[in-house]
């Protein structure tokens, strides 16, 4: 692992990103310009900064959606380009979007078990599970209802008992409470903090909210795709 | 939740696209069944004709492509009779004649002598069969006679010329049924075409292998086919037209079915490109949506074929129930004829569907999750 900053802890990063550059061919956009941070077992971590500074793309790197174009990213001290994204993405990794990405055909309960196709659990396992996870986020009265039928806080708790559904030890939330009122955003971050405490599951969150970054363990500042703070 | 689940989730939320694809599916698959189960039905009652009565060969004249325009000497009959390995033989003259007011054409007209094998072939349903000496006397085939509203004892006009009705038979054949049967010398005076014929079914004796017996007769006989029965019913020009005509809707209802498929899987992919983003974003891997894709196209294929089905049966009745096409025309939807449907459908999955599926499964997972 690297030594050349102090970290907080002995114990070794459950995520790492070295100078991470992210270049998009069109227009020749310089999204990350170099950022390097870790993350530790059980953190939560809260990535803020004006918007285009690259949150997004940061987050996307971390969750192995998108391949740097410089750097390295490591998860348990494997870089992931050693490993095959699909699976770490389908059992390591649970996404949570502002805009939900709920399917609008499907019910609640069927959205929660999207996930386990691709982490092999078997089809008679699926319903039974995603039940417990709808419970987990309080919603198991609503399990039959398609996202439309659903308000705009309890979409986004359907979103994050799909992004837990292969038990990921860690959940990236992209502006998770960037579409909700005040209210619906204390109750997802009160759920985000009791999963982290009952689940010991690491959670890094883009956002703009003050409110968020407070309730966080530490807050990385992005500005212009560098790391500022 | 398993795959099936979910394809039939993604189909059901968007009812009127699953139901107007499935439903042009359907008629392309309808018309490929219909026009085979035809082409079939035609076979099946042209060979009817010499299954059900044992014949070996038919014997025309050489090189002619239409049955109706061979031409031979009614005299042959005896010298075919004498080759050794033939057993029976029996002249036939055919014509088609027309009943316009009861809105027939080309109703099958045969002239066989009476007590021929031809004539025993047929099961004689009301009144008697054909008498030696027999003048102006006609034996209606079962559907014809249906179609005409004629029963024994009633006089007939057939081609101007005034004819008792004698008899109704039933065939194994359709034709037949839908034909007409009056005594040889009747019909080649008609005709004007004394002491000839169209041509003779011969049956082998026992033992004799037919395609040999054959050979036989046309070394002995210049200018003349002997055809094995099956073969010749095979090369029959109206029976290679429908097959054509069969084949041709074929091709052209897979390419007009996969092409409304491509376009409505395209059209699905591009609409739910922010779905798929999601998928792969969850950890689907690419294989995984190309499966639930062409799992959405085959179920659409599968709709279509059943649909098609449907769509055929009742076709199907309403030929056999028209008119213009009564006693003449029997589709054979037979579980072949749905297995070919069947083949379609999947057909139409694999053309249509798998190049907007590969496409999807292309998609990065941030381009398309940036879709909204
Ligand atoms: N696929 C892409 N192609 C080209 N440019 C891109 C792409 N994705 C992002 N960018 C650009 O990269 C920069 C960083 O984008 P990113 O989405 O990471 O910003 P962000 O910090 O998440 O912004 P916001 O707060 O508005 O969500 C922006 O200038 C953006 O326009
Ligand atoms: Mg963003």
């Amino acid at each position: 692992m690297s030594d050349r900053r102090s970290e907080p802890t002995e114990i070794p990063p459950l995520l790492l990103g070295e100078g991470l550059v992210k270049t998009y061919p069109d227009g020749d956009v310089r999204a990350l310009r170099g950022v390097s941070i870790a993350v530790a077992p059980g953190e939560f971590m809260a990535i803020t900064g004006p918007s285009g500074c690259g949150k997004s793309t940061l987050l996307h790197l971390l969750g192995g959606l998108d391949r740097p174009s410089a750097g390295e990213v490591v998860f348990r001290g494997r870089p992931l380009s050693d490993l095959d994204l699909d699976s770490y993405r389908a059992s390591e990794v649970g996404f949570v979007f502002q805009a939900f990405h709920l399917i609008p055909t499907l019910t609640a309960l069927e959205n929660v078990q999207v996930p386990m196709f691709a982490a092999g659990i078997p089809v008679g396992d699926r319903a039974g599970r995603a039940r417990r996870l709808l419970e987990e986020v309080g919603l198991s009265h609503r399990a039959g209802h398609p996202p439309r039928r659903l308000s705009i806080g309890e979409r986004q708790r359907v979103a994050i008992a799909r992004a837990l559904a292969n038990g990921p030890s860690l959940l990236l939330a992209d502006e998770p409470t960037g579409n909700l009122d005040s209210a619906s955003q204390r109750e997802i971050l009160d759920l985000l903090s009791r999963l982290r405490a009952d689940r010991g599951v690491t959670l890094v969150i883009v956002t703009h909210s003050a409110e968020v970054a407070a309730e966080a363990d530490r807050e990385i500042r992005l500005r212009d795709g560098l790391v500022v703070g | 939740m398993g795959y099936l689940r979910f394809i039939s989730r993604n189909l059901r939320g968007r009812p009127a696209r699953t139901t107007l694809t499935a439903l042009g599916l359907s008629v392309a698959v309808s018309a490929v069944m219909l026009l085979t189960g035809i082409s079939w039905g035609f076979e099946r009652s042209f060979l009817a004709i010499y299954r059900s009565r044992g014949i070996d060969l038919i014997v025309v004249r050489a090189g002619i492509s239409d049955q109706l325009s061979s031409n031979l000497d009614a005299s042959l009959e005896d010298e075919l009779r004498a080759i050794p390995g033939v057993s029976q033989v029996a002249p036939s003259l055919m014509d088609a004649v027309s009943f316009e007011e009861a809105n027939l054409v080309s109703v099958l007209t045969s002239g066989w002598e009476p007590g021929s094998l031809l004539i025993e072939g047929l099961r004689i349903l009301e009144g008697r069969p054909l008498r030696p000496g027999d003048r102006r006397v006609v034996l209606l085939g079962r559907v014809l006679a249906m179609n005409l509203g004629k029963s024994v004892g009633e006089p007939i006009d057939i081609a101007g010329e005034r004819f008792e009705v004698v008899g109704i038979y039933e065939s194994a054949s359709l034709f037949e049924n839908g034909g007409l049967v009056m005594p040889l010398a009747e019909l080649q005076r008609m005709m004007g075409r004394e002491g000839q014929v169209t041509g003779f079914v011969v049956v082998a004796a026992p033992g004799v292998d037919p395609r040999e017996l054959g050979r036989t007769i046309e070394r002995r006989h210049q200018g003349v086919a002997a055809v094995p029965s099956g073969d010749y019913v095979k090369e029959n020009i109206q029976l290679r037209l429908a097959r054509a005509m069969a084949s041709a809707t074929t091709a052209i209802a897979l390419v007009l079915g996969s092409i409304g498929l491509l376009n409505t899987m395209a059209m699905a992919v591009a609409e739910r490109t922010g779905e798929i983003g999601l998928l792969r974003a969850l950890g689907w891997r690419r294989s995984r949506i190309i499966l639930l894709l062409m799992g959405e196209a085959g179920a659409l294929g599968l709709l279509g074929v059943a649909g098609g089905a449907v769509l055929a049966a009742a076709g199907a009745r309403g030929i056999t129930m028209a008119p213009t096409s009564r006693g003449f025309i029997e589709p054979n939807l037979s579980p072949l004829v749905l297995a070919i449907g069947l083949a379609m459908g999947l057909g139409l999955t694999l053309l249509g569907g798998l190049y907007p599926a590969v496409r999807a499964s292309r998609l990065e997972p941030t381009e398309a999750l940036r879709h909204e």
